[in-house]
Order: C-alpha cells, then sequence, then structure tokens
C-alpha cells in the first residue's frame, strides 16, 4: 500500500482523473472531497462489505426456506384480498 | 441446455434466458452466468441459479411488490453497460434472505437486468434509507394483530 502524507487542502490524484482532496480534519476524523468520472461508483467500503455478507448469507436459502416464505405470503394475500400496501402480483419478464 | 442444480436436480433451460453478470455479485466474482427459475406457480420469488455452480442460487423478488416506494437510481454508464436505451428496459430484482423469522430484501444493493440484452449488475445504493436487510414481513410463528 502506498501511503502519502496531505495537508488540509491538499489533493492526491489517481489516474488522470480521479481527484481526492482533503477537505478538513477534526481530531481523529478526515473529510474527503472526490472527484471521479461519472462512470466510477464511489462508495463506504463498509456498504460493500455489507452487500457482500449479505449475499454470501442469503446463497445459504434452501427450498424449505422458501416455500415456507412464500406459502405465508399467500395465505397472508388471501386473508386480505382488499389490502394494497401489501404484496401483490405482477408479472415479470425475465 | 441442462444444467446442474443442488436444489432443483437436473433442470432443462433456455440458453437464450441466460442472465449474465459481467462482474458477477459482489463476493462471488467468478460467477457471471445465472437463469430465473420459477419457484412455484403461485410464487412472489424466483430462484435465481448460477449455471456455472449447481450449489449457488439466490431467492429473488420484485421489490416493488413489497416496497412501493422503492426506486433504483440507475445511472446512464450503468444502463450503457446493460445495454438498456432507456430505465424502462430494467427490471429490479432484490436479493431475499430468512433472517430471525423476517423475510428481508437486500435494498442496498440491487440488481438490475436489461430486459433485452440479459445483462446484469449488483448496484451498490449510497442512499441510507435502504439497507442490505430491510424486512419484508414478519414469518410465521409470531402473534399478529387480528383484522375481524
Amino acid at each position: 500500500m502506498l501511503v502519502l502524507s496531505r495537508q488540509r487542502d491538499e489533493t492526491i490524484m489517481i489516474g488522470d482523473e480521479v481527484e481526492i482532496t482533503i477537505v478538513d480534519i477534526r481530531g481523529d476524523k478526515v473529510r474527503l472531497g472526490i472527484t471521479a468520472p461519472r462512470a466510477i461508483q464511489v462508495h463506504r467500503k463498509e456498504v460493500y462489505e455489507a452487500i457482500r455478507r449479505e449475499n454470501a448469507d442469503a446463497a445459504r436459502v434452501q427450498v424449505e426456506d422458501l416455500r415456507d416464505m412464500d406459502r405465508q405470503l399467500q395465505d397472508n394475500h388471501r386473508r386480505r384480498p382488499g389490502e394494497t400496501n401489501g404484496a401483490h402480483r405482477r408479472s415479470v419478464n425475465p | 441446455m441442462r444444467i446442474e442444480t443442488s436444489r432443483f436436480g437436473s433442470v432443462e433451460v433456455d440458453e437464450a434466458r441466460t442472465i449474465r453478470f459481467t462482474k458477477g455479485l459482489l463476493g462471488f466474482p467468478g460467477y457471471t452466468d445465472y437463469v430465473l427459475l420459477e419457484a412455484g406457480d403461485e410464487s412472489y420469488f424466483w430462484w435465481l441459479q448460477s449455471t456455472q455452480s449447481p450449489e449457488l442460487a439466490f431467492v429473488v423478488t420484485d421489490p416493488s411488490l413489497f416496497v412501493p416506494t422503492y426506486r433504483v437510481p440507475v445511472r446512464e454508464p450503468q444502463l450503457d453497460d446493460l445495454g438498456a436505451g432507456s430505465p424502462d428496459e430494467v427490471q429490479v430484482f432484490v436479493i431475499v434472505n430468512k433472517r430471525d423469522g423476517m423475510l428481508t430484501g437486500n435494498l442496498q444493493g440491487p440488481l438490475v437486468v436489461s430486459v433485452h440484452q440479459r445483462l446484469g449488475e449488483q448496484l451498490v445504493l449510497s442512499d441510507r434509507r435502504f439497507t442490505t436487510r430491510v424486512p419484508l414481513m414478519e414469518l410465521a410463528g409470531k402473534v399478529r394483530a387480528a383484522s375481524a
């Protein structure tokens, strides 16, 4: 890992198109300003990690788990046919 | 083509119905090709089954069935990547999980699929209202308020 020291208002370039500026430093908190092309997504790493963990967990769902969920959903729907804020069926193309 | 699955045995699927996630799903980068299998006649769910790994499958649903206000901001570069001309040509799914007696949807990492090109991508949303574990419904076993 490359480690750089920067002061407030100083900038790092990543390639030709990504700029990261130290906007503010207060205690142990650093505020960064990031300029990047629209095609490059910028996110907090925690969000990525959360989605990665959730994917790994969701890959463990088995047929019986879904059957339980599905059956109850259909029961609920039948019990409350007039309600519109619950789930209602709609066709999906793919 | 015929694919092997750990949950459904050997399944015949139309190769033209394959959905390709060029980057894979987060945490599963090597697995790009999936098919949607119906979970049942009256089901609200589909199985997104990998055609490359028999064990790898996710339950997905149409989030608008559960959270009508949910919107996914698909940006132009992403539409281009998916080969979609407009947001209308994209279908949104979320991965479903069963957790602590709840049915939850990963609304922070939705799957977007171009209807014609059949290319998919898992997006990462910054919007903090939508977490990876949004309760979609409470499962049986808990007391429900009677609606006499």
